[in-house]
């Protein structure tokens, strides 16, 4: 478990954060920049020096009042937004510095060498390696020098869409490799589908809301639910294929979504990303119609309506849930209320490869 | 070369290579706090530092005498305590050149570490560095270059020193008595051909030795090492 209250002061600028994360599997930290995101990550590994309050990690306590263990004694792996290798060191020598420096015992090369695909870069300067690479490189450094806990702050952020890419399938596997909780600082919402067990929600230095990622966006009191770009997040496991052309993944309550067609692997774990305003509601079955995933559904909870004119709908699908974002009006003209039966068509959606979602430790 | 000049040269060199050895080190933790200070005497620490830049050293080697004689706050100190003094004699020429020529090894120190950025310290505090290992691992080879010059411009610096020695070491052969000294002797005597010699060797060395700098330095952002 990791227990986090931190304060910090700038003169444009305040954090102030109070909030429990799990002790195992990956928690991203999402939020709009200047959200306070990046800070919170810096106060847990000590970069920030002037902030205040309390920092325990699966019972270390890195900081307390009158107390601050020195970042250099805090266990964390960090791959900042920038690897940030050593120039003047191989790509070798960059992987083993931290293992040079912390004691006790850690994983071996060999692994993390194959995991992130280093091997023929091993021998090589930094200088000439790629942004996608050297992002590797940092990763793997992070990851031998012994950590405890894993900080990336938005690690793919200064990498082009192709990189980017090509990146995040070595992340998903580097995040497994270590059996250790990790914090991701993210605004992507892809990244954050594809990657989190948890979620914290921050805006202007606060905790908004946090919790398993499902149930976050799932819940219609997390703000961000209730803005047109709301989506949920539906976790399942690919079936063979059913029509023609197209790919299946049946999610945990049992449905069966249609996806464009994918290369990857039967019962692979997967990720459906459903952005609310591609689910429209209708209270019959439309038989002919090119929406491929019509679903009955029972209307859990109706939001309050926006400035923008529009609430969001909460769908229980025999288990799964759903939101759906329409207008006032349609919601007046369909009746739609707490308790009402009626179908739910999705117009599109988003499979995002991503590890099956782990408990939290107890 | 006679053995008058052979002892001055010998002298001068000793003078610089230890000078520089104590620039060095007396220059790194002054420059890593003026890198990194949000000090407010900032301004007026570096103001000092550069005097020597624009002050004529005749200027600062009268304020040393002054301080140095067995007269003086400093020498008189010394004296108190029983130690030998400083004026007219090879350590006082140390004093002298190290503060005569520190704003030549703290400033390219200076750059080197504001250039280094706070980014490589944080890289290697969150992979388990201590401060220690922090400046041999990553400070001292990121910055070697600046150790370069600042080696090279101190040396080179106090090699050409002649005011202050005139008036802190006066003209002792085998004691204070400088090539820069040695050469005004020369002139002074008439003595052109003696003069010849000696000017034409400081010039040699003194670009001989920049030249090599300049080389590593190209060769070093050939090489992307810089």
């Amino acid at each position: 478990m990791i227990e986090l209250n931190c304060k910090l002061e700038h003169t444009d600028f305040t954090l102030d954060v109070g909030c429990t994360l799990p002790g195992r599997g990956v928690t991203v930290l999402f939020g709009p920049s200047g959200s306070g995101k990046t800070s919170l990550l810096r106060s847990i590994a000590g970069l920030e020096r002037l902030v205040g309050g309390r920092v325990v990690v699966n019972g270390e306590v890195w900081q307390d009042a009158g107390f601050r263990l020195p970042v250099h004694r805090r266990s964390v792996g960090y791959v900042f937004q920038q690897a940030g290798l050593f120039p003047h060191l191989s790509v070798r020598e960059n992987l083993l510095f931290g293992a040079r420096h912390r004691s006790g015992t850690g994983l071996d090369v060999a692994p993390v060498v194959e995991t992130l695909g280093l091997a023929t870069l091993l021998s090589r300067g930094v200088r000439g390696l790629s942004g996608g690479e050297q992002q590797r490189v940092a990763l793997g450094r992070a990851l031998l020098s012994r950590p405890r806990l894993l900080l990336l702050d938005e690690p793919l952020a200064a990498l082009d869409v192709g990189s980017k890419s090509m990146l995040i399938p070595f992340l998903e596997n580097a995040l497994h490799l270590l059996d250790i909780p990790a914090i991701y600082v993210t605004h992507s919402p892809d990244e954050l589908v594809r990657l989190a067990d948890h979620v914290v929600v921050m805006e202007q230095g606060r905790v908004v809301t946090g919790g398993p990622l499902v149930e976050v966006f799932s819940d219609i009191a997390t703000p961000l639910n209730r803005l047109d770009d709301a989506f949920s997040v539906l976790p399942g496991r690919l079936l063979k294929g059913q029509l023609p052309g197209l790919s299946a993944v049946q999610t945990g309550g049992g449905n069966v979504f249609h996806v464009p067609l994918t290369n990857h692997k039967r019962h692979q774990a997967v990720r459906l990303k459903i952005q609310a305003r591609d689910v429209s509601l209708c209270l019959e079955k439309t038989e002919k119609s090119s929406i491929l995933n019509i679903l009955p559904a029972i209307v859990e909870q109706v939001s309050e309506v926006s400035s923008s004119g529009g609430c969001t709908v909460k769908l229980d699908l025999n288990g799964d849930r759903l939101l759906a974002r329409i207008s006032a009006y349609s919601r007046q003209q369909l009746a739609i209320e707490t308790g009402s039966c009626l179908y739910a068509q999705v117009k599109a959606v988003a499979l995002l490869q991503g590890s099956e979602i782990s408990p939290p430790a107890e | 070369m006679q053995q008058a000049d052979l002892t001055a040269l010998s002298l001068t060199l000793q003078l610089a290579g230890l000078s520089t050895v104590l620039l060095l080190l007396l220059g790194t933790p002054l420059a890593w706090w003026l890198a990194r200070t949000r000090s407010r005497v900032r301004p007026l620490v570096e103001a000092l530092v550069a005097l020597p830049l624009v002050l004529p050293p005749t200027v600062l080697g009268f304020y040393l005498l002054i301080l140095l004689s067995p007269n003086g706050p400093v020498g008189a100190t010394l004296q108190a305590l029983g130690l030998p003094g400083l004026a007219f004699s090879f350590s006082g020429l140390v004093t002298g050149s190290v503060i005569y020529s520190l704003p030549f090894v703290v400033q390219p120190l200076q750059n080197a570490f504001v250039s280094l950025g706070n980014r490589p310290l944080e890289v290697a505090a969150t992979l388990g560095a201590g401060p220690l290992s922090r400046f041999l691992h990553v400070v001292l080879p990121l910055s070697r270059l600046g150790y370069l010059s600042a080696a090279v411009l101190g040396f080179a610096h106090t090699l050409g020193e002649f005011g202050v020695v005139l008036m802190i070491g006066g003209n002792i052969p085998g004691e204070t008595q400088v090539v820069s000294i040695a050469i005004y002797e020369h002139v002074e005597a008439l003595a052109y051909s003696q003069a010849h010699v000696l000017a034409g060797l400081l010039l040699g060395v003194s670009f001989v030795v920049l030249l090599a700098v300049n080389l590593a330095n190209r060769r070093a952002r050939l090489t992307g090492l810089l």
